[in-house]
C-alpha cells in the first residue's frame, strides 16, 4: 500500500465513471431552456454520485483532522464552483464564486500558504468580485435574460472538461514521489544557475550548518512565513515586481482612457477628444 | 525534511486545482452572458493557483507563493480592462450577451439561430411574507408622509 500508492487497475473504471458522471451531471445541470425541476434534480444526484467518485479516488492524508478540514474546504470550493458556471442568473453566479473563493482560500491556508489565502479573500472576494457586481448591477436587465437561460453545446462543452479531468487526474495518480530521472531537483534556496548538477545527495556539495540554514529560510512552513515571503519577493523576485507594478498602471490607464473615449463616441461625437479637453480646461 | 514532502497532500490538492480548471474551462465554452465567461475564467485562474501552491509546498521553495502573487496581479489588471469592455459592449448593444457580437465571427462559421424559449419562467419568485406582530397603529391623517430634515 505505501509502495505503490496508485493502482491505476483499481482506480481505472472509479476514474472512468467518475468522468461520465461529471459529463451527465454538468450536462442535466446547465442551463438549456427548459427549467425542469427535474433534470435538475438528478443532474444533482449524479454530480454528488462524481464527486463521491472523486473522493473515493484521492489519496489518504496522514491525520484524520487534516483529511476532514482538507476534504471540507476542497468540497466547499468544487461545488459552489459548479454552482456558478450552472446558476441561471449572473448575479447568483457571481455569489457562488465568492464561495468558491473562500473554498480556494482555505485549501491554500490547509497547504500553508498563509498569505496568500488572505490575499486572495481580499483582492478577488473584496475587490475583484465586488466590481463583477458592479458592472452586474450596471449592465443587468430585469429578470432573466433569454440568454442567460441557454448556452452553447453543453454536451460537448461538459465532455470536453469532463475528458480534460479524466486525462489530468489519470496523469495526477501517476506521480511518484521518485526524482525525475534527467535532471535533479535545484536545491533550495540557492539560485538555480549557481546549483550543481545533479547529485545524489545535497548534504556533500555544500557545507551543512549552511544547508540547514537555507533548508530553513526556503521552508514555507517555517515560522515568520510573510517576512520571509516578502524578502523572497523584493529581493529574488525584485525586477518583477517592478514589471508588475508597470502593467497594473498600464492597466488603470489603459481602463479610464477607453472608457472616456468609449463614452465620447457612444455620445455621438466625432472629435472624440473634445470632452477630455473640455473637462481639463473647465478645471 | 520528508515530513513537508506530502504527496498524497500534492496528489489531492491537484486534483482540486484540477476540477476547478475543467469546471472554469465548461463555463467560458458553454455559457453566453459575458459577465459569466469572465467568472469562469476567473475560477481557471484559481485552479491554477491551487496547483502552483501545492507543488511550492511539496518542493518547499517560493517560487509557486510569488507565481501566485502574479497572477493576481494579473487578474486584477484584466478585470478592470475586460469589464470597460464588457460596460462598452454593453453600452453598444444593450445587452451582455455574446452572441450580440457573432457578426464578428469568421466567414465560414454559420449564423447562429436562437431558438424559441418558453416565454415566462416556470419558476415564479416566491418572496418571503412576514407575519403581521403586534396592532396596527391608528394613522394619523395630519401627520405628514415625509418628514421635512433629515
Amino acid at each position: 500500500m505505501t509502495a505503490i500508492p496508485f493502482d491505476p487497475f483499481a482506480s481505472g473504471p472509479l476514474l472512468a465513471g467518475a468522468v461520465v458522471a461529471t459529463v451527465a451531471s454538468l450536462w442535466l445541470l446547465l442551463p438549456n431552456g427548459r427549467d425542469s425541476n427535474s433534470a435538475r434534480w438528478l443532474g444533482m444526484l449524479v454530480g454528488v454520485a462524481a464527486l463521491a467518485a472523486f473522493i473515493l479516488a484521492g489519496r489518504r492524508l496522514g491525520g484524520l483532522g487534516e483529511e476532514a478540514v482538507f476534504l471540507i474546504v476542497s468540497l466547499v470550493a468544487v461545488i459552489s464552483a459548479a454552482a456558478t458556471i450552472v446558476s441561471r442568473s449572473p448575479v447568483y453566479a457571481a455569489i457562488w464564486f465568492a464561495l468558491t473563493l473562500a473554498g480556494v482560500a482555505g485549501v491554500l491556508l490547509v497547504l500553508g500558504a498563509q498569505f496568500l489565502g488572505v490575499a486572495t479573500i481580499v483582492v478577488y472576494a473584496g475587490a475583484i468580485l465586488v466590481m463583477f457586481l458592479f458592472v452586474l448591477m450596471l449592465a443587468q436587465p430585469a429578470g432573466l435574460a433569454p440568454y442567460d437561460r441557454v448556452s452553447n453545446e453543453p454536451f460537448l462543452s461538459a465532455l470536453a472538461g469532463a475528458v480534460l479531468l479524466g486525462v489530468l487526474s489519470l496523469s495526477i495518480g501517476r506521480l511518484t514521489a521518485a526524482p525525475a530521472a534527467c535532471c535533479g531537483l535545484p536545491s533550495r534556496g540557492t539560485p538555480v544557475a549557481s546549483s550543481p548538477p545533479a547529485s545524489a545527495d545535497a548534504g556533500t556539495s555544500t557545507s551543512a550548518p549552511d544547508a540547514g540554514a537555507v533548508a530553513l529560510a526556503a521552508d514555507p512552513l517555517a515560522e515568520n512565513h510573510v517576512a520571509r515571503l516578502g524578502g523572497e519577493l523584493f529581493g529574488r523576485y525584485l525586477v518583477s515586481v517592478e514589471a508588475a507594478g508597470v502593467l497594473l498602471l498600464v492597466a488603470l490607464i489603459g481602463a479610464i482612457a477607453v472608457v472616456s473615449r468609449g463614452e465620447a463616441a457612444l455620445a455621438g461625437d466625432t472629435t472624440t477628444t473634445r470632452p477630455i479637453a473640455d473637462r481639463s480646461s473647465a478645471r | 525534511m520528508n515530513t513537508m514532502q506530502s504527496l498524497p497532500l500534492l496528489q489531492n490538492a491537484l486534483t482540486v486545482g484540477a476540477i476547478l480548471f475543467s469546471l472554469g474551462l465548461v463555463g467560458i465554452l458553454t455559457r453566453r452572458n459575458l459577465i459569466v465567461m469572465f467568472l469562469a475564467a476567473e475560477m481557471m485562474l484559481q485552479g491554477i493557483s491551487v496547483s502552483l501552491v501545492a507543488w511550492s509546498r511539496y518542493h518547499g521553495d517560493w517560487g509557486g507563493h510569488v507565481l501566485v502573487i502574479f497572477v493576481l496581479t494579473v487578474a486584477a489588471c484584466e478585470a478592470a480592462v475586460a469589464l470597460v469592455f464588457v460596460l462598452q459592449a454593453f453600452s453598444r448593444t444593450g445587452r451582455l450577451d455574446s452572441a450580440a457580437w457573432q457578426s464578428l465571427r469568421e466567414a465560414t462559421v454559420g449564423r447562429m439561430i436562437d431558438h424559441e424559449l418558453p416565454s415566462i419562467d416556470t419558476l415564479p419568485p416566491r418572496f418571503p411574507t412576514l407575519t403581521p406582530a403586534g396592532i396596527l397603529p391608528p394613522a394619523d391623517e395630519n401627520e405628514p408622509l415625509q418628514r421635512q430634515h433629515v
